[in-house]
């Protein structure tokens, strides 16, 4: 099995100049976790994912106190907006450079792609970085589980 | 005459260069100080005996002492602890924050590396700003600028005192009785200049007080056993900083003591200990000092001094205040331990020409310590603050710096100086 047999074909992508607050919007109406940026040409060109956007409203304590465990109350954290300004701006301020794989990759060098750049879905793309589908970790994970019920292996 | 001239222009070469942060200090100096060396053999003006004669191993072994400590201090958690005990005292009231914030500070960087204690203290600082609602600048600036200032309080306090007390025989206690009363009148004025500053950022009420009494100390403080330990080892050593002199041991005998012990009770991981101390810093140290001593050996600084003597109508406590605003003036832009290194010689040889260099060693102090704190890169620990603050929504600028730093290092200079003048007889015994 390869990522072309697990994948997603139908992906949802945005462009460059989609703004901050448009990416949003698709995330909320599709629940997805992972926006691929793609050119006119369709060319997979960078990512942005929740976790990029939800960095806007992250206070910046997280980054420098490793363990959180000792605030039991984050205060005015939780109910403090990103300044509009920022939701206007271009999605490409918050671009992922493109990481990405074929077609014919192995599910096990996918996944451990996903850990290495702390991903939970991954674009997969034809010749050229075309984008031609998407997997999560959870597609790859259960399709790599999957084998396990043939203790044969073809 | 080659070697002289030679030598003055490495030195000045690398003042420049640390001063255009194209390249890291610490490479800098070790550049300077090999090529010291090596223009010493050529010319036949400096050893490699000379070089490592240079070498001040009193400053070296209290600063390795002191960074043992704190290495073993830092991962319990007691910095944190402080920070957030602070924060709960101060119920979210902005003003009371700045002050407890500001004290904590002031009293860890009087016996701990500045750079160290903002280090540690400044995250803290912005969880607390955080989850109180407020911009946490003013808190940040004035944890570097009181950090700085109180660190001209004691010997231990930051590099360029360590480095005048070794040269001036200046014990633990001259610093409590000559530097302390002055830090504490300058701290005071900088608060409330500061309280002034930032009048409009801490009128701001905070929506959520309550969130910060719901931190939970006894989860930061993580291991109270090693932090109980090393504080009383500490506590102890200071307690011997107070009758070195009279006991005639050096303050690096008792500092490195103090981190024997505390290495010996607490049986810490080495690797990550000895990893913990900054060898870079001690590496620029010793860089500076083989530089120094190439540009002294080929006689520049006599020469400096002679002419010192010579406009010696200049009356005594004149020459000690333009020596403050000087130093001060060259340390807001320059680290002030390649500039205190250059002038410990240039004192000692006035002393020798027959001045009475007491007050000028005070001088000195007051002006690489407090003028640190004019720019955004005067002092290590306001370029860590200002580093850290760039990751943050609100960074400091060099202009807000302008604005709001350098006012408090102009009057702590001012502090100083009127502190100097009017008890000069004092710093002249």
């Amino acid at each position: 099995m390869i990522i072309r047999d697990c994948m997603k074909r139908d992906v949802i992508s945005i462009t460059p100049a989609t703004t901050v607050r448009e990416a949003a919007m698709v995330v909320i109406e599709r629940h997805i976790g992972l926006l691929p940026i793609i050119d006119s040409k369709g060319m997979l060109i960078g990512l942005v994912g929740l976790h990029q956007l939800l960095n806007l409203e992250m206070p910046d304590f997280v980054n420098f106190i490793p363990d959180v465990d000792f605030v039991h109350d984050f205060g005015a954290v939780e109910t403090t907006r990103p300044e509009p300004y920022l939701l206007e701006q271009p999605v490409s301020t918050l671009m992922l450079p493109a990481i990405s794989v074929d077609e014919e990759c192995g599910l096990l060098r996918a996944y451990a792609l996903m850990l290495q750049h702390q991903l939970l879905d991954l674009p997969v793309v034809a010749e050229e970085d075309r984008l031609v589908g998407l997997v999560s970790h959870v597609d790859i994970g259960a399709a790599i589980l999957a084998r396990w019920k043939n203790p044969n292996p073809e | 005459m080659t070697g002289a001239i030679l030598s003055s222009l490495l030195f000045l070469a690398c003042l420049g260069l640390i001063f255009s942060e194209k390249l890291n200090r610490t490479i800098v100096a070790f550049a300077g100080a090999v090529l010291m060396v090596g223009l010493g053999m050529l010319f036949g003006f400096y050893s490699e005996e000379q070089a490592i004669a240079a070498i001040d191993f009193n400053t070296l072994g209290l600063l390795l002492g002191m960074m043992l400590l704190v290495a073993l201090l830092e991962p319990t958690g007691v910095f944190q602890y402080l920070a957030v005990w602070a924060g709960r005292l101060s119920g979210g009231k902005p003003v009371r924050l700045l002050i407890l914030l500001g004290t904590v500070t002031t009293v860890l960087s009087m016996f701990l590396d500045n750079v160290t204690t903002v280090v540690l203290i400044a995250p803290v600082t912005i969880l607390i700003c955080e989850i109180l609602g407020v911009s946490p600048l003013p808190y940040l600036m004035a944890e570097a600028l009181l950090s700085d200032t109180g660190g001209v309080a004691t010997l231990l306090g930051d590099p360029p005192n360590i480095l005048i007390s070794s040269a001036a025989g200046f014990s633990f206690t001259d610093f409590l009785t000559h530097s302390l009363p002055v830090v504490l009148v300058a701290w005071l004025v900088a608060l409330l200049l500061l309280r002034y500053l930032f009048r409009r950022e801490l009128s701001a009420t905070p929506a959520n007080p309550d969130a910060i009494l719901k931190l939970d100390t006894s989860e930061i403080l993580t291991d109270r056993n090693t932090a109980k330990r090393v504080l009383i080892i500490l506590g102890i050593a200071l307690l011997i900083f107070l009758f070195h002199g009279v006991l005639n041991i050096s303050p690096a005998f008792i500092a490195l003591s103090a981190a024997t012990l505390a290495l010996v009770v607490v049986r810490p991981d080495p690797a990550k200990t000895f990893k913990q101390v900054e060898w870079s810093v001690l590496v620029f140290f010793v860089a500076l000092f083989v530089m120094v001593g190439g540009i002294k050996a080929t006689g520049v600084l006599d020469a400096v001094v002679s002419v010192l003597s010579d406009a010696g109508n200049v009356a005594p406590v004149l020459f000690g205040v333009i020596i403050i605003w000087l130093v001060a003036g060259i340390s807001a832009v320059v680290d002030n331990v390649p500039v205190t290194i250059a002038l410990i010689p240039i004192i000692q040889g006035l002393g020798a020409s027959g001045m009475n260099i007491d007050p000028l060693w005070w001088a000195l102090v007051f002006g690489a310590g407090f003028g640190g704190n004019g720019t955004i890169i005067g002092s290590t620990a306001n370029i860590v603050v200002a580093n850290l603050s760039e990751r943050t929504h609100t960074p400091i600028t060099s202009f807000l710096w302008n604005k709001r730093g350098l006012p408090v290092m102009l009057a702590t200079c001012l502090v100083a100086t009127v502190m100097y003048v009017i008890f000069y007889g004092w710093f002249a015994q």
